[in-house]
């Protein structure tokens, strides 16, 4: 009877145990990410800011971004340049969420799609894009572009499911090949977005979790409070106060992710339109010298950013050591360089302000002054710092600069006749305009880079862009998350790359 | 009385039209762009002015409020300017958060209120007199979302009895709703308490020294009856009025204790309007809360009537 009873046992927990095993792996646990931003629109090819850690779940790009920011194939398996032609190779056997197959002619209707919208920048470049066989993608650009897969690691990748595309409510429903398929009854608009194992994914090894959510808490207290006490496994952070108290909690730790943002003046009107000292080299090299950056880090970004003498970081590929301390904190040199410039009383000038960056301006107008500049900074609306810099409204502003951005950018933003941000129309120098289509001939980053290094070093010899500071990528975590070793932090993003992560 | 609520629901209407025009153009006159930030910072003029079309932002301003006003009548606001969420459905998410945050609230102010202003008027000039007029003075002082701040180090951070953020909705898990509210409620409502306590205390100490108390004293009525049945009616014509304020001051106190605790309701979804510069959430948004604000108000005087025979209109 023991017997009967114990094999019994064992065939009805066998049974069980097979009836409760899914077809395709399911993952366990919950891993909690919160945003700093509020969830605008789901739709990648509409995202004009951040919010990424919305989309990665249910959406993946044709290539990403590998652990050094070398560029890895996702959903392509390789690609090849032949002149103003793209050809990609993709990966077979793969899926929407909605069950279409992924190939070239989904592929192609999504870079059209997105070219059409003409959101995102990096598709500025490109004409169209056609099937060639069942999987082989071919974009044709308009001008030789070598960041292009650079922009299919981003937004401009991300595949949608055609037969969504034209839905109105995309924005909220979205449709991709991601491990992850958005669970719209779960989720909660405002306040957090549900994700669960997308049954049809190709690559059923990568899910580990049962449900993947996003929480959207703007409010850095908030969001730090959530994270001491366990309702939250990681999220992100600017250079604040929140940040710092993260980097000196014992049981959490903020993760410096290689990126950010790379703060700087920008001399818009450089031939002295209307404040005449700005057309002096001396006058911005001055003002690049008189800038305290290790005081300026300490006291505004509480420690948290790096010195800034150039658009890139230490790691990144267009990378100059050489201009480590080019512009090093020197009063003395400076007030000497004002001497023998045309303006050695000084000048006034007027600097757009928006609140985030009020405390900033504060220091830098108090650095200015040391040198006999007075720099009046001017309050303007929330939202309007970007369209105001492209309009000869002021001689001068300031912004952030995305240190993963392609360096080809710097160029469409600040040296072109044309460039967004060069609102004056100062024609660049012939060795700056050299420079910038030096690094246009190719696509392998080695081949570009020692032009875009000659370039950075330009950049500095004009001074017409000021470095400041550089702040990585801050994502802050619990204790049970630094220790988990399938958390793996994007290149480049703020976000956690889903592929293989498992619960703490 | 049927005839005073018919008359003020009468009156709304005009009001919530004065109200919608007024924030229609002031929205308007906003110098930021709501384009620009849907567009990003590489969006090229043509996308600008299509992007407006699509938003019929490049049509005159009272085009688009008569547009506006004609689908708000059939009782469609219309969408976010940013995505395809219907504004009606954002608020009506949102309105119960709000209304549940607001509710706890009055109801602790109301409690913490009363019983404090009860104990100091029965003992004028005692400690607790002395305690209960420092506790309203402090509690009127301490703005409610550094007093939230305070709360979550201590209860949620430190001893782990209350979540630091988030709202679960009651008909999920009424354990963790009231675990949820808790802490936001008491943040907002201690302000509002001290206001309660001090219209208390005085008009208590008033109603005490009234013949009829006296009499009904000598009567040898009980202490408690005294106070509950005879002194605390009466004290409480004057606090009716003072809550009604004390409501209102509560919506308003919960948009920013919502940002405190990360709770979605109606504030935080009008601080994100505000700086998206979305259109029509602001203006749903706002006439809700003008609805609301009313409704309250409507809600005091019917009450004050019943309380108050002579208040009550002819």
């Amino acid at each position: 009877m023991k017997t009967w009873i114990t094999r019994s046992a064992f065939l009805a927990a066998m049974a069980l145990g097979l009836a409760g095993m899914p077809a395709w792996a399911q993952g366990s646990g919950t891993f909690k990410y919160a945003e700093q931003v509020k969830l605008i629109t789901m739709d990648p090819q509409k995202q004009s800011g951040s919010g990424v850690p919305f989309l990665r779940p249910a959406y993946e790009s044709l290539f990403e971004k590998g652990p050094k920011g070398e560029t890895v194939p996702l959903l392509a398996t390789g690609y090849e340049v032949d002149g103003l032609n793209v050809n990609i190779a993709l990966r077979k056997g793969v899926s929407f969420s909605n069950g279409e197959p992924f190939n070239a002619k989904a592929a192609a209707a999504n870079i059209n799609r997105g070219v059409k919208l003409g959101i995102v920048e990096g598709l500025k470049t490109v004409d169209s894009a056609e099937a060639v066989d069942e999987f082989t993608l071919r974009i044709k650009l308009k001008e030789f572009d070598p960041a292009i897969i650079n922009t299919l690691c981003y937004t401009g990748g991300m595949m949608i499911a055609p037969a969504v595309m034209d839905d109105p409510a995309l924005d909220r429903n979205p449709v991709g090949t991601g491990p992850y398929v958005h669970s719209k009854g779960e989720s909660r608009e405002g306040e957090v977005q549900v994700y669960t194992p997308n049954p049809t994914y190709w690559d059923k090894d990568k899910i580990g979790l049962a449900r993947y959510e996003v929480w959207e808490i703007p409010d850095d207290t908030a969001r730090l409070n959530a994270l001491k006490t366990g309702q939250i496994d990681a999220g992100n952070w600017l250079s604040n106060p929140q940040a710092a108290i993260i980097d000196r909690t014992p049981d959490l730790k903020l993760i410096r992710v290689n990126g950010g943002l790379n703060y700087h003046v920008v001399i818009s009107d450089r031939e002295g339109t209307v404040v005449p000292a700005f057309a002096d080299p001396l006058v911005r090299k001055a003002m690049a010298l008189s800038i305290d950056r290790e005081g300026f880090n300490k006291a505004i970004q509480f420690g948290l950013a790096a010195k800034s003498f150039q658009p890139y970081g230490p790691g990144d590929w267009a990378y100059d050591p050489s201009l480590e301390g080019v512009y090093e904190y020197d009063v003395e040199k400076a007030k000497a360089l004002m001497a023998q410039s045309k303006f050695p009383d000084g000048f006034t000038f007027d600097m757009p302000s928006i609140p985030v960056y009020q405390s900033r301006l504060e220091a830098l107008a108090g650095f200015f002054k040391e040198i006999g500049i007075t720099m009046n900074i001017v309050p303007v609306e929330p939202g309007t710092l970007a369209r105001r810099s492209r309009t000869t409204d002021f001689p001068a502003t300031n912004l952030v600069w995305n240190t993963t951005t392609d360096p080809k950018f710097l160029a469409l933003r600040y040296v072109y006749e044309d460039a967004n941000y060069n609102p004056f129309k100062t024609k660049p120098s012939e060795t700056m305009l050299a420079l910038a289509k030096e690094g246009l001939t190719s696509v392998e980053p080695e081949v570009r880079a020692p032009a875009y290094r000659k370039m950075a070093a330009q950049l500095a010899e004009e001074a017409f862009l000021i470095f400041v500071t550089n702040a990585p990528i801050l994502i802050g975590v619990s204790e049970n998350t630094a220790g988990n070793p399938t958390v793996v932090y994007r290149y480049g993003e703020d976000s956690i790359n889903l592929r293989g992560l498992k619960a703490n | 009385m049927l005839r005073l609520v018919f008359r003020r629901l009468l009156a709304l209407a005009p009001l919530l039209f004065i109200v919608s025009v007024l924030t229609f153009s002031f929205t308007s006159l906003l110098p930021s762009d709501p384009v620009d930030l849907i567009i990003g910072d590489t969006g090229t003029q043509e996308q600008h002015e299509m992007v407006r079309e699509r938003l019929g932002l490049n049509q005159p301003i009272v085009v688009r409020y008569v547009q506006w006003l004609g689908r708000a009548v059939r009782g469609d606001l219309g969408n976010s300017f940013f995505n395809s969420v219907s504004v009606t459905g954002a608020v009506m998410q949102r309105l119960p958060v709000t209304l549940s945050l607001t509710a706890v609230s009055a109801l602790i102010a109301i409690i913490v209120g009363i019983a404090a202003g009860v104990a100091a008027a029965l003992r004028p000039r005692s400690w607790i007199d002395r305690l209960a007029t420092v506790g309203a003075t402090i509690g009127q002082a301490i703005p409610n979302f550094w007093f939230g701040l305070l709360l979550v180090a201590i209860f949620a951070v430190n001893l782990r009895w209350f979540p630091a953020t988030g709202f679960t909705p009651i008909s999920v898990s009424p354990w963790d709703w009231l675990r949820s509210v808790t802490l936001p409620a008491v943040a907002l409502g201690l302000s509002s308490s001290a206001a309660i306590a001090r219209q208390v205390r005085s008009a208590m100490v008033g109603v005490l020294q009234q013949d009829y108390i006296r009499a009904a004293r000598a009567q040898g009525l009980s202490a408690r009856r005294v106070i509950l049945k005879h002194a605390l009616t009466n004290a409480m014509v004057p606090v009716v009025a003072v809550l009604s304020f004390q409501i209102t001051v509560l919506l308003g106190g919960a948009l920013i204790v919502e940002q405190v605790f990360a709770i979605n309701g109606l504030g935080t979804l009008a601080i994100t309007a505000v700086r998206q510069q979305d259109i029509p959430m602001i203006q749903g948004l706002v006439l809700v809360m003008v609805g609301l604000v009313v409704i309250v108000q409507l809600a005091t005087d019917v009450i004050y009537g019943f309380l108050n025979p002579k208040a009550r209109p002819s």
